[in-house]
């Protein structure tokens, strides 16, 4: 028993902030901030590129929404649009790409045996990730970590789904090539 | 002993799948920033503002049909055309009237949809919006390669005097 709170859907969101509503605005930022992020950041690789990309995506989605003609779908049209900011962002940001290198003091200090190891194994991942061709990358993050089908993943990237099936076994195979290289040295 | 490829890929998506820490500022920079710009909202015109807008249209046609006017500041008068012999409405949309079907509805002569709208120098996207449903870009122009909206577009640039 109890009083739940329901949410308003997007298109009620979409609907309101049409109607003159910024606020309304607010809550799809809210809505969609964290889990755009992570995609943001394990795509771009560096944090503060993300948030850029993500804070971009967002502004250009509220410029342009009268173009979502199906606000029921929100979520699927801003993910397109942060999917290629992220191709833009990801093309420049690899000139520059910072790698993850933990501080090694950071490693020392670990409390634990294990935390330690919990760090070095989230670097790797890291690591790797960065290693993999960006349209690999993209490809695995919508399909495994964004848990996306691949006819959407088709629609948001304008890429055929037997290329999307390959990117995403090529990128399988080389993030475990990958992280076994950096287990044995 | 290697763990199966599977298991392995799967510990590297379980960890993948962790929360990010993003800025919580980041609504807030959000916000700030749309504050700023109108919202691309579907207006209702009142009756009135729909004549006037019909009289200057009709003296745009007469004094200026869709030739840039050398000497005058401001934006200047291009027209759009679409052939489409079956469609039943067409709507010119693009960066230049945030997108809003309602605010270059075209009209048709045997099939040929056309509108006339005031540009300022610089580069615009746009389509063209058929029946209400189905985005067009403009067979005569060229394609925007970096439109990230999902539906084809094309790109007019204006240039400023003289050029």
């Amino acid at each position: 028993m109890g009083i739940d709170k329901v949410e308003p859907s997007d298109a009620e969101l979409v609907r309101r902030v049409r109607a003159g509503d910024i606020g309304a605005y607010g809550a799809l930022v809210s809505r969609y901030r964290d889990r755009l992020g992570r995609y943001a950041v394990h795509m771009i690789g560096d944090h503060e590129d993300a948030e850029e990309a993500l804070q971009d995506s967002f502004v250009r989605a509220y410029r342009s929404l009268a173009r979502c003609y199906d606000p029921a779908r929100f979520g699927a049209w801003l993910y397109g649009i942060l999917v290629n900011r992220c191709r833009t962002t990801g093309a420049r940001a690899a000139r520059r790409r910072r790698m993850f290198v933990r501080d090694a003091d950071a490693l020392n200090g670990a409390a634990h045996a294990d935390q330690a190891d919990r760090l070095e194994w989230t670097d790797s991942v890291d690591r790797a990730l960065a290693r993999l061709a960006p349209e690999y990358r993209e490809a695995f993050l919508l399909k495994h970590v964004e848990d996306l089908e691949y006819e959407q993943i088709a629609e948001l990237t304008g890429a055929g789904i037997s290329a999307l099936k390959m990117r995403v076994k090529r990128a399988r195979e080389q993030l475990q090539k990958y992280l076994r290289e950096a287990e044995h040295v | 002993m290697f763990e199966p490829e599977d298991d392995f890929v799967e510990r590297v998506i379980q960890q993948l799948r962790r929360p990010v820490t993003i800025d919580p500022g980041l609504d807030a920079r959000v916000m700030r920033e749309i504050a700023a710009v109108p919202p691309a909202q579907r207006r209702v015109w009142p009756w009135w503002s729909l004549l006037a807008a019909a009289a200057v249209l009709s003296a745009l046609l007469i004094t200026r049909p869709w030739t840039r006017d050398a000497g005058q500041s401001g934006p200047d008068a291009f027209q759009f055309i679409l052939v489409a012999p079956q469609a039943a409405s067409v709507s010119l949309v693009g960066d230049f009237n945030d997108w809003d079907p309602k605010r270059a509805p075209m009209q048709t002569a045997q099939g040929i949809w056309a509108t006339v709208v005031n540009l300022a120098p610089g580069r615009y996207r746009y389509a063209f919006l058929v029946n209400g449903v189905e985005w067009r870009a403009d067979p005569g122009a060229p394609a925007a390669k970096d439109d990230e909206f999902g539906t084809p577009s094309s790109v007019v640039t204006v240039g400023g005097r003289g050029s």
